[in-house]
């Protein structure tokens, strides 16, 4: 029986080898190998993740369904999936050359793996818009996707705490002591807005119990350490803020280098001596976002997206009104847009691009911000200060300190094969250098 | 070996004199066994109950989560503070996602797939086990199949499905699901088939009953709670399935795993209205287990009523 | 076996097999073959075109560090689960059977786990599990423990521990299911006969009940090594490779490199490398305690 079955997986085999034709990908139906312009009216199909992009654009296409839409004869139909499944439904899709969705939601991270099942948009205004959102969706010289939000980091803190610190003098000899032994560095406490990252070591350790007996918060941080894209993106802010980046001018990686060492060590420095929970060997955005609202943790680097609900008393009784933003310490974020993109194999292109001019005017941005978005439009940010007390700070912050990641076609696995190689480092598993060396070749092999 | 074999597979008339004289054996040999036996069966409660409870925290907590506000799920497991029914209502539709028809969805295709797997399963079973139908191999080959990882068959399915046109509706998520559950039905109703006497059919057969008489009314009756067994896991299974349905549906075929799956968002898990989501994805199999249970329980509460 | 039934209609098991056959044509062969098919070519999101590559992804995940870590771990992880929730999946099985009061109840609720989508399991483990807000520490904490579940030394007894909750329900299902069609008097005859329980069970009962065990052992098992969604949840394979799975590597190789040619000829290597154990396990099941027929 064995015989046989070893008999029909070689039969097989071969008989693939043999007949050597690639693989079938059209996805039958009405699909053509590259899509149609349509007529220009009628049903166009959107994939976005649920959250408050989501909510905000399910308002933006009722508001659009119910005007201008009726005056364009188009009528936008859009889908959701959890965070993780959106991109791997599309890849999925785009694998096939399927033509069932019109616009997919792509971001700066992975517009150069998803390029090639995309049509580059030729009518974008880029002035509306940051520099660096526009920037981060071109590849090869196009335009592949149309912003939408942004997404940066900040340091999020307890007001109330650092503030106490900053204003009690007497406390300030114990503060050297404890910044001294985890930093080998004598300092006070700073405001911030001033901090670099040792002073975020520093300060990890003070608001400790186990580095300062007194302190108010059972962990200084918590540090986002989880195997996870996202979290590559955290950590590049320490990268870049110790004045490393992923590759050199030439386009070489770079990570095998002093600077990325000083950065994995904040964080290995910061875990091993307990100065985060050890449960963030598994943390991301929900589980600091759990820490800082249980008042666990002083401060945290954290999305902006999380600001809102930590200063909203219904969600965070105990810490609203106590938390405040100020930029990552380094001076400098990673930024990239959420956005909009054209399936290529799409049979209603003409329909789907009426959609998406409308999404670029400022009117339609303004309704997304309004609706809870962070839309990537500068001039809309400003104008509506009033919805969120972070737009202001986003929008300096971005102006100031954005930074983005090079866009190649493997960039999204980077993010992914860097989060990989380097948490393990990150809390101490692995030695920083060693992994390191490893996270080097890998981006040298991604680079190509 | 021989004789072992023999006792599992007794029919059920010898299963009854047997019985009985065991009962008569007992009866007689023990006097006054009643006290301590009861004491013994309350023992027996507690200690399934413990275990009963300690593999249900998961729910439980889940349970106490949905009930809690957001601010009061911030402050910690043990601060209850007030109930608030809002989870509940954002999982039954409030959120602005259509639940009720997630759940519709999920139950169709579940009792599809039950359906469809028993049908092609049962018959095709039993011609490999009995008939020499594909001998072994039918077997071997839904177990291979098993092996490999739902993600292989992802984009392979999308295309299938394409063609078919069937993305996208309960009828190919049904299909989808019997592909995944048919090796599981297969092996546990090739291990039944295998345990019924064949004397028990080649009586029938000497009766005059034709093959398929017999597998209707000698064999499905005894298999009655490996049927059941079988049928309670499909459904599970199917109601459970994730990816497929990732990959299949977009929109009118949801089933309600994906759609829960909307309160994982990008800034951050909406635990509460998750929490409320599980609690109630639980029960339609819950349903279907308590009504399932009284087949699989009858086949023993006949023995056991002795003592 | 089939000896004093082959003079039953011939035709009979074409007619009873027709459905899978059907089946199998357009549900089986073509994704299995289109899957198997993929892994010789390079289709990946990045390049448009699908050249034919033969064995290249076959070397390149057989010899990736990565994938070879990611075997060792699932074989492991799946040995380790499938023995413990055999285990307790037969005793609780046996425990079960009997009457008792609340059975009813206990019964429907041993099931609860697995009526738990994996998917959402995770996410109910995760927030189960927090150190914040999950009932798990804070008890802990209550009785004066404070340790981090997922500290990187204690991450994979914990994905054990919760497989076993999760799973364990799945055996007994099946074991109870087993035992429904053997005699419990043999139990209490072989006991009155003098033979001690522990004695009974290792002559009288685990023989018989082998092939069901087997069946539950070889079903568990296979589920186990294809483990994906609740160590994705929790700890997406982290920290560095350590929990990674078999899945989780095929996972991430399609879904976030877009590498599906190279995804396929995993999986298929996956199967492959298993196949030949196939038949040894289902002889078993089949035709417990017999030579191979």
């Amino acid at each position: 029986m064995k015989a046989k079955a070893t008999r029909l997986v070689t039969l097989t085999v071969v008989g693939i080898a043999l007949a050597g034709c690639a693989p079938s990908t059209g996805a039958g139906g009405n699909s053509s190998a590259a899509g149609d312009q349509g007529n220009g009216q009628g049903t166009v199909k959107m994939v976005l993740w649920p959250g408050p992009e989501g909510d905000a654009m399910s308002k933006v296409v009722a508001a659009y369904n119910a005007g201008q839409g009726q005056k364009d004869k188009v009528k936008v139909d859009m889908a959701l999936l959890s965070r993780q499944d959106t991109f791997s439904k599309e890849s999925t899709l785009m694998a096939a050359k399927s033509s069932q969705q019109d616009i997919y939601f792509v971001a700066t991270y992975n517009v150069g793996q998803f390029a090639n099942a995309l049509d580059p948009l030729t009518s974008v205004d880029a002035s509306n818009y940051f520099p660096v959102a526009v920037d981060g969706l071109k590849y090869q010289g196009k335009q592949f996707a149309l912003p939408l939000d942004v997404s940066n980091h900040f340091l999020l803190y307890r007001k109330d705490l650092l503030d106490k610190l900053l204003s009690s003098k007497s406390q300030w000899p114990a503060y050297e002591a404890v910044a001294t032994k985890a930093i080998g560095e004598k300092r006070d406490p700073k405001p911030a807005d001033q901090w670099d990252w040792n002073d975020y070591i520093a300060m990890s350790a003070w608001f400790s119990k186990s580095a300062n007996p007194t302190s108010p918060t059972q962990y200084g941080t918590i540090l986002q350490a989880k195997n996870l894209l996202f979290n590559t993106m955290i950590w590049d802010d320490v990268l870049w803020g110790e004045g490393g980046s992923w590759t050199t001018p030439d386009g070489k990686a770079n990570l095998n280098t002093p600077q990325a060492l000083k950065a994995v060590n904040v964080y290995s420095t910061i875990y091993k001596n307990g100065w985060t929970s050890k449960d963030s060997s598994q943390a991301e955005f929900p589980e600091t976002q759990a820490a800082l609202k249980a008042g666990s943790a002083a401060f945290a680097l954290q999305w902006s997206a999380g600001f809102a609900e930590l200063n909203d008393p219904a969600k965070s009784p105990q810490v609203a009104g106590k938390i405040a933003i100020a930029p990552v310490p380094g001076q400098k974020t990673h930024v990239h847009a959420l956005a909009v993109a054209l399936n290529k194999y799409s049979d209603n292109k003409a329909a789907a691009t009426k959609f998406l001019n409308y999404l670029a005017t400022t009117d339609a941005m303004t309704a997304y911000a309004k609706a809870g978005g962070i839309p990537a439009m500068p001039s809309v940010l400003k104008a509506n200060a009033s919805i969120n007390p972070a737009f202001d700070k986003i929008a300096e912050s971005i102006d100031k300190y954005g930074y983005s990641e090079p866009v190649f076609p493997n960039t999204f696995q980077a993010y992914s094969k860097l989060a990989e190689v380097l948490s393990g480092a990150w809390v101490g598993q692995q030695d920083g250098a060693a992994a390191l060396k490893d996270a080097n070749d890998e981006l040298q092999k991604l680079l190509g | 070996m021989s004789s072992t074999a023999n006792i599992s597979t007794r029919t059920p008339d010898q299963l009854g004199a047997s019985r009985a004289k065991a009962a008569d054996n007992s009866t007689g040999k023990t006097p006054g066994p009643h006290r301590s036996k009861h004491r013994r069966l309350w023992w027996t409660t507690l200690a399934v109950g413990v275990v009963a409870v300690i593999v249900n925290v998961p729910w439980f907590n889940a349970l106490i989560v949905s009930f809690k506000s957001d601010g009061d799920i911030s402050r910690g497991a043990l601060a209850l503070g007030h109930p608030t029914t809002d989870h509940y209502a954002n999982s039954l539709g409030a959120a602005g996602y259509d639940f009720p028809r997630f759940f519709l969805n999920s139950g169709m295709i579940a009792l599809g797939a039950v359906a469809l797997v028993l049908l092609i399963a049962v018959p095709s079973t039993y011609a490999a086990i009995r008939l020499g139908f594909g001998g072994r191999f039918i077997m071997n080959a839904s177990s291979a199949l098993r092996l490999l990882p739902a993600i292989f068959f992802a984009v392979p399915y999308f295309l299938l499905m394409s063609n078919l046109g069937l993305l996208d509706t309960v009828p190919g998520l049904i299909l989808a699901n019997t592909f995944l559950n048919l090796p599981l039905a297969i092996i546990l109703l090739g291990a039944g088939f295998r345990d019924v006497p064949i004397e028990l059919e080649e009586a029938a057969q000497v009766d005059g009953a034709s093959t398929y008489r017999i597998l209707y009314s000698v064999l499905l009756p005894i298999l009655a709670p490996t049927l059941v067994a079988v049928s309670v896991l499909v459904f599970i299974f199917s109601w459970n399935d994730y990816l497929f349905a990732l990959v299949l549906s977009s929109s009118n075929a949801t089933p309600i795993t994906l759609g829960a799956a909307n309160f994982v968002t990008s800034t951050g898990i909406r635990w509460g209205d998750i929490s409320a989501a599980t609690v109630l994805s639980t029960l339609p199999p819950v349903l279907f287990a308590v009504f399932a249970q009284r087949f699989l329980v009858s086949g023993l509460s006949a023995g056991a009523v002795k003592g | 076996m089939a000896a004093t039934t082959a003079s039953r209609g011939a035709a009979a098991k074409w007619v009873l097999g027709s459905p899978l056959i059907l089946f199998a044509a357009i549900f089986v062969a073509y994704p299995v073959y289109q899957g198997i098919q993929t892994g010789f070519f390079g289709l990946s999101l990045q390049n448009p075109e699908v050249p034919f590559t033969g064995l290249s992804n076959f070397t390149t995940v057989l010899t990736d560090p990565g994938f070879l870590a990611a075997a060792r771990f699932t074989i492991l992880f799946a040995l380790a689960v499938t023995a413990l929730e055999t285990v307790l999946g037969f005793g609780l099985a046996l425990l079960m059977n009997r009457q008792f009061p609340g059975k009813r109840v206990f019964f429907t609720m041993l099931l609860v786990p697995i009526m738990i989508a994996p998917a959402l399991m995770g996410v109910m483990f995760r927030l189960l599990l927090n150190g914040d807000i999950g009932l798990v520490p804070a008890l802990l904490h209550g009785v004066g423990i404070d340790i981090s579940l997922f500290a990187p030394d204690t991450v994979v007894p914990l994905l054990v521990l919760l497989d076993v909750l999760q799973w364990t329900p799945f055996t007994f299902l099946i074991i109870y299911a087993g035992l429904q069609s053997f005699p419990t008097d043999v139990l209490e005859a072989a006991q009155i006969d003098g033979a001690g329980w522990w004695r009974t069970l290792g002559s009288v009962v685990l023989p018989i009940m082998r092939p069901i065990i087997f069946a539950a052992v070889f079903l568990r098992l296979i589920d186990a090594i294809r483990t994906f969604d609740v160590i994705y949840v929790l700890t997406a394979g982290g920290p560095g490779t350590k929990t990674t799975t078999m899945s989780i590597y095929i996972y991430k190789t399609a879904f976030e490199s877009g590498q599906f040619g190279m995804a396929a000829a995993a999986s298929t290597i996956v199967m492959i490398a298993l196949v030949p154990f196939v038949p040894l396990l289902v002889k078993r099941i089949v035709h417990p305690g017999r030579g191979a027929a």
